[in-house]
This record gives structure tokens, C-alpha cells and sequence, in this order.
């Protein structure tokens, strides 16, 4: 048998994040979470690509001059905004067996003198209606014209002048940006939650005491916020993955560089905002003994949390305004702002490095005050310990 | 040697300990006694490192013990505590690894821990599913699953069956056997009397007594007779110069001599009482001197 081995801090912290991420991926809420995050993003993938492809495609068929009818219907067609698909048929028997086995929407059949007619199965969508009355209608026209001698109508073409060539696009990476923040409001409550249920357990069952014979409290600290830490990541990093190879997959954005650029930034911030958050879950976690305490004094970190997101949303609306702007720097704030901001324009380097730094002092300050106080309150394990008391109690 | 030399606490007013010092030798088991919240669970979370002490220190073989020290210490709080929902099996294993055993080495010797007190079967359940007398050997075995160098081990013997005392000390006795020092604190006075080499008692935060249980005998030995004086009419040693009447019941009487009294002249008293059925000097149990040891400024000052 081998002596054993002293241990520096990174192997103490090692230690305590391994037994941290094994205790969780056995957890029952854990398992839970992750499946119901998961079935909901596949459930909103597929929402997506259903309500897409109803509003897809009107398919025709044309029994007669094809090709002279193709592209009235497809110019009919993009002036409607309802995308076209032209097949000549042969004759009407072919046009109903087309109908039937569900190839067509609807048949034009405009064959010789008699009148044109729409063959449909039951009724003939509106989308469908209009393509084929306007296609009929404008090819009537120009036969009357040439009937009387005019070729062709002098008429002044419209140009269309786009204001936002991209504002359509800029919907979409604000919608990616809004699933994103929304992915990351729920993790971030979610493992923060979990620090908190982990630093209350330790106390309330007592172990701490046990622990801290062998460890500092900040190495408890460091290796409970590391594990879970590294959870949250994976489990963000796999709804990304999901999210976008999803949305790429079924064709969902057009915007395939951005939509990963937005993802990439969203796992981003999820790791300064979870080093910021799970620090104050754990601090304020370790102020009291029991988990029926616990909702008192996460709760205003929690409504921290609500605003952040509620300032996130409303930043989709006017990413330039002044709260949007001015709230993607607060530290805290920042993670469910910036995101948003980053994807609706352009956010200067600058403004995102100042973003970052900020961030990351308060994530300093957090750990240095908050250490404290967790290192003060740990052995507290009666009753509730206040903020003064555990800044002002012996360290060991 | 495990020195605890000069320790000094306060909390706020409450001076809690006021220089303690003992000294426990390996293979050497220290008993260590005093009144509820005379300070021993202060002082033996000092030693652990929880605890800062105003003055003084705890040495392991010279040195001051320092967190690397301590990883060679195992440790039983007062107050009992395990991860309620981590296996036994695995959470013996994490306790071994934090004191410093490989991931092999620790799954081994939480292995064999496991089967020693007894909890093979139990090695997969959840801690909380277990009865209190288990959930006390998980405890034990998490204190002495890394083969530590040094036993301390706050009241072990509270909340125990007798069957669990009688392994408990066995384990105990094992570790001495090993050459480890052990130090323990106990209310169960007659079983730090069977189990100690030497024993401290607490009180007014210092050591008013420390040494072999025989040692402290002797220096209290010739101080404490017994008489049985079945016929006797109660108090009747009361008015006995030099003598102080410790307990006395239906006839069988505790008297403590002051120094230079007749105990012949006890002995005359006691006969003109009538029969006299047993006239001895006595042994002091340890519960007795630990009465004598807390007791006894209270009487000086009430003298004074
Ligand atoms: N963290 C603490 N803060 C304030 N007082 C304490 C603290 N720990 C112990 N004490 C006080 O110190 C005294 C000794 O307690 P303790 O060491 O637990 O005694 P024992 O273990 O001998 O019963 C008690 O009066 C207790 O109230
Ligand atoms: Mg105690």
C-alpha cells in the first residue's frame, strides 16, 4: 500500500467537482430538467418546420398551353407572395387523377375556346384562387389587346426602393437571440438553484464540518461552482448544438452564420453569467441551515435574475434604446442584454470588451466578499446567520 | 506525542478555555471529560483547524499541526454528519480521497471498511435509509478509512447500544493497538475509566486533572471512606471533627477526612452507632473524582 499522497488545492477542487457532477447526473430533478428542456426545444423545431410548410407551396396543374401559362401564374404567384409550382398535365382525366393522389392543388384546365375552369379536390384555397383568377384574368387582357391591335400597354414600371434590405433577417437573429437568452434565464435559475440546494444540504446535514477537517471553504467553494458549472455548460452546449443543427437541418433561417455566431455568444455569456450568479446563490445559500430557508434568501438574486430577462426581451424590440444600451454593460444584466444587442446590430468591440471587464470585476468582487462570508457562516448550523455577522465572524 | 499546549479561546465574553494543555502518546488512549460546554468540543476543533485559538497550539510530533497535518487525522464531529443521499460505499471512498488516497487505493480500503463494521449489504443504499447505529459506523469508518495517524473523535459513544459500544471501543482499541494516539471525549465515565490510559478533566477552562486514572486515584486515595452502619440514626457523622459527610443512605456512609484525622476515632463514633458492617477506605471511581475535580473551587468559594 502506497502512503498517501498530499493534495494541493486544484486536486482538492477536482475532488469536490467530480463528486459534485455525479451526485447531480443521478439526481432525479436533474434528469428531469434536462429531458423536458430537450423534448421542449425538439417540440419547438418541429412547431416550426410544420407551421413552415403549410404556408409553402401552391402546386397547379395546366391542361393546355403550358407554356405560355407558366409564367403568368409564377409572376401571379410572386406578386401574391405565395410560391408556385407549375405541371402541364394531358387532359382532364389526368388532371382529376393528379387532384386525387394529392400531386396538384388544383388544375387550370384552359384548353381551346370554352371557358377556363379550376378543378379542385373540395375547395380551392384563396392563395390558389387568386394566383389563377389574376393569371386568367391578366392573359384575357392581353389577348382582348392583341384582338384590337395593341401588342403591348405602355405601362411605367414601379421600382422598389428596400429602406432595410435585411430587416427580415434581423427578425430572425433577434428571434434566435430571444430563445437564446430565454435557454439561458432557465439554466442559469436552474444550476443556481442547484449550488444553493448543494451548500444548504452540506450545512443542514452537517457534513461541512466534516469537509472543512480536510479542505478550505473556499476550495469547497471553488469545487461545488466548478462541477455544476461545468454541467450547466454541457447541458447549454448540447441545447446549441441541437438548436442550431436543428434549425440548419430543416431549413429554418436564412441566416446560417449569425444564428451560429448569436449561439456561440449566448454559451459565452452563460459562463460569466453562472460564475456571477452561482457565487451569489452559494453565498447567500450559506447564510442559512435549512432548505425551507432557502427561498428567502435567494429571492432577491432570483428577481435580479426575472428583471435581467425581462430587460433582455424588451431590448428585442429596440436594441438601441437607451435601457437596452445602457443595461448591457451592468454587470449582471449584461449576459441577458448583451446577447440580444450583439444579434439585433452591431455592437462595437469596445462596447462588448467594456461589457466583459465590468463583468468579470464584479465576478472578482463577488468572490472575494462572498468567500468571506461563506467561509464565516459555514460552521453556523443552527438557525439563520446575518450578512454582518458572517463578514465580521472568525475565518479559519 | 500529540501535544495540545496552552490554548486559549474566547467567544466574546465567554472566556471558554483558559490554557489547556495534555499531552496524549502514541498507542496511548486519552479520555477527555468535563461538564456540557466546558470547551472540549472547543478545543478539539481547534486542533482540526475549525476553530482559531486565541493562543497556543496543537503539535503532531513537534510540528504544529497545519492542514497537510491534519489530512493524517481522522476526524468525528459532535455533531454527526454524512452526505444524506450518497452511497456508503462511495461516500467512505470520497472521505478517503480527500484525506489523500488514490481513486484505487480509496475504493480498496472503502471496500474493506465496509465489510469490517458489518455494512456489506448496505454498501449501495443511500446513507439516509440507513438505522442511526449504521449510520454511526459509516461515520466511524469515514474517520478511520484513510488509516490516519491521529484519532480525534468528539462524544463517538453518544446515541450507541451497548453492542455498539462494546465494537466501537473494540475499534478503538485496535487502532491504539496500531500505535495510534487517541483522544476522545465522553460523558460515559465508567467507560472512559475502562478503556483510557490516561483521562483530563475539564473545568473552568483548564485541565484540573490530568494523568492515569490510577494516578489520580492515588492522589485522592486515603481522603474517601466507607462506612456501613445499618442501626445508625441518619446525620450521625455529621458533628465528626474533620470529617465531611459525602453521601450518606440508610446507614451506608461516604466520608471524606481532612488531613490528619483520626480515622480510629470515625471508627469509635461508628460503633457507638452499633453494628458496623463495613469499614474501608475507598476507591474513588472516576465518577467520583470528576465530582471532586468540578466541584471543588465551588466549595473553597463558598469557604471563602
Ligand atoms: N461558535 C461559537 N460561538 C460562541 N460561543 C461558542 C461557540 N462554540 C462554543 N461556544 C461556547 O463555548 C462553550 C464551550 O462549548 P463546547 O466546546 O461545545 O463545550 P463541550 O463540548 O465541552 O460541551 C459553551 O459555553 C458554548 O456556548
Ligand atoms: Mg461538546
Amino acid at each position: 500500500m502506497s502512503e498517501p499522497r498530499t493534495l494541493g488545492s486544484a486536486a482538492l477542487v477536482r475532488l469536490v467537482a467530480a463528486r459534485e457532477i455525479s451526485a447531480r447526473i443521478r439526481d432525479k430533478n436533474f434528469i428531469i430538467s434536462s429531458v423536458v428542456i430537450l423534448v421542449l426545444l425538439i417540440g419547438t423545431l418541429g412547431l416550426q418546420v410544420a407551421l413552415g410548410s403549410g404556408g409553402g407551396q401552391t402546386r397547379i396543374g395546366v391542361v393546355g398551353d403550358a407554356a405560355t401559362l407558366r409564367p403568368v401564374l409564377e409572376a401571379q404567384g410572386k406578386a401574391l407572395d405565395v410560391a408556385v409550382d407549375v405541371q402541364a398535365l394531358d387532359d382532364e382525366a389526368a388532371a382529376r387523377a393528379a387532384i386525387t393522389d394529392g400531386d396538384v392543388d388544383g388544375v387550370l384546365i384552359a384548353d381551346g375556346g370554352q371557358q377556363p375552369e379550376l378543378l379542385v379536390e373540395q375547395t380551392a384555397s384563396g392563395s390558389l384562387q387568386a394566383v389563377v383568377q389574376g393569371a386568367v384574368a391578366q392573359l384575357s387582357v392581353a389577348e382582348q389587346l392583341a384582338a384590337v391591335g395593341i401588342a403591348s400597354l405602355d405601362v411605367p414600371e414601379l421600382t422598389v426602393t428596400a429602406i432595410d434590405p435585411g430587416a427580415d433577417q434581423d427578425g430572425q437573429r433577434v428571434v434566435v437571440a430571444i430563445i437564446g437568452i430565454g435557454v439561458l434565464y432557465g439554466l442559469l435559475i436552474l444550476f443556481g438553484q442547484f449550488v444553493a440546494q448543494g451548500v444548504v444540504e452540506e450545512k443542514s446535514s452537517r457534513v461541512v464540518e466534516l469537509l472543512l477537517a480536510t479542505m478550505r471553504p473556499w476550495q469547497l467553494l471553488a469545487g461545488k461552482i466548478v462541477g455544476l458549472g461545468l454541467l450547466g455548460l454541457a447541458q447549454i452546449v448540447v441545447i446549441a448544438a441541437v438548436g442550431v443543427t436543428g434549425a440548419l437541418a430543416f431549413d429554418l433561417v436564412d441566416i446560417p452564420g449569425d444564428l451560429i455566431g448569436t449561439a456561440v455568444s449566448v454559451v459565452a455569456w452563460f459562463v460569466l453569467g453562472y460564475a456571477f450568479y452561482a457565487s451569489i446563490f452559494a453565498v447567500a445559500a450559506s447564510l442559512v441551515s435549512r432548505q425551507e430557508d432557502l427561498g428567502t434568501v435567494v429571492m432577491p438574486t432570483t428577481l435580479v435574475l426575472v428583471v435581467a430577462f425581462v430587460i433582455g426581451i424588451q431590448a428585442s424590440a429596440d436594441p438601441g434604446g437607451a435601457l437596452a444600451v445602457i443595461t448591457s454593460y451592468v454587470p449582471g444584466l449584461s449576459p441577458l442584454v448583451m446577447p440580444v444587442r450583439q444579434a439585433a446590430g452591431d455592437v462595437a468591440l469596445w462596447e462588448m470588451a467594456l461589457a466583459v471587464v465590468l463583468m468579470l470585476v464584479a465576478i472578482g468582487l463577488i468572490v472575494r466578499l462572498g468567500g468571506r462570508v461563506y467561509a464565516g457562516a459555514l460552521l453556523r448550523t443552527s438557525g439563520k446567520t446575518k450578512l454582518r455577522e458572517a463578514l465580521k465572524a472568525e475565518r479559519v | 506525542m500529540l501535544d495540545f499546549d496552552g490554548l486559549r479561546k474566547s467567544f466574546g465574553d465567554n472566556h471558554v478555555l483558559d490554557g489547556v494543555g495534555f499531552t496524549v502518546a502514541p498507542g496511548s488512549m486519552f479520555g477527555f471529560v468535563g461538564s456540557n460546554g466546558a470547551g472540549k468540543t472547543t478545543t478539539m476543533r481547534i486542533a482540526m483547524g475549525l476553530v482559531r485559538a486565541d493562543a497556543g497550539e496543537v503539535r503532531w510530533h513537534g510540528r504544529p499541526l497545519d492542514p497537510e497535518a491534519r489530512r493524517r487525522v481522522g476526524y468525528m464531529p459532535e455533531e454527526r454528519g454524512l452526505y444524506p443521499k450518497m452511497k456508503v460505499g462511495e461516500q467512505i471512498t470520497y472521505f478517503a480521497r480527500l484525506h489523500g488516497l488514490g481513486a484505487a487505493e480509496a475504493a480498496r480500503a472503502s471496500e474493506e471498511w465496509v465489510e469490517r463494521l458489518g455494512l456489506g449489504e448496505r454498501r449501495g443504499d443511500q446513507v439516509e435509509k440507513l438505522s442511526l447505529g449504521n449510520q454511526q459506523r459509516v461515520q466511524l469508518a469515514a474517520a478511520l478509512v484513510s488509516r490516519p495517524e491521529v484519532l480525534i473523535l468528539d462524544e463517538p459513544f453518544s446515541g450507541l447500544d451497548p453492542i455498539g459500544v462494546d465494537s466501537l471501543a473494540e475499534a478503538l482499541l485496535d487502532q491504539c493497538r496500531r500505535g495510534v494516539p487517541v483522544v476522545f471525549s465522553s460523558h460515559q465515565l465508567e467507560l472512559v475509566e475502562r478503556l483510557c490510559d490516561s483521562v483530563g478533566i475539564l473545568a473552568r477552562g483548564r485541565m484540573v486533572a490530568t494523568g492515569t486514572v490510577e494516578e489520580l486515584r492515588r492522589r485522592e486515595a486515603g481522603r474517601l471512606l466507607r462506612v456501613v452502619v445499618p442501626d445508625a440514626p441518619p446525620h450521625w457523622a455529621d458533628r465528626l471533627p474533620g470529617v465531611r459527610v459525602v453521601s450518606e443512605q440508610a446507614g451506608d456512609t461516604l466520608l471524606e477526612l481532612a488531613d490528619g484525622t483520626d480515622d480510629q476515632a470515625v471508627l469509635a463514633a461508628a460503633l457507638r452507632t452499633g453494628r458496623v458492617t463495613h469499614f474501608a477506605w475507598q476507591q474513588p471511581t472516576l465518577v467520583e473524582l470528576f465530582r471532586e475535580a468540578v466541584a471543588a473551587p465551588k466549595a473553597v468559594e463558598v469557604a471563602a
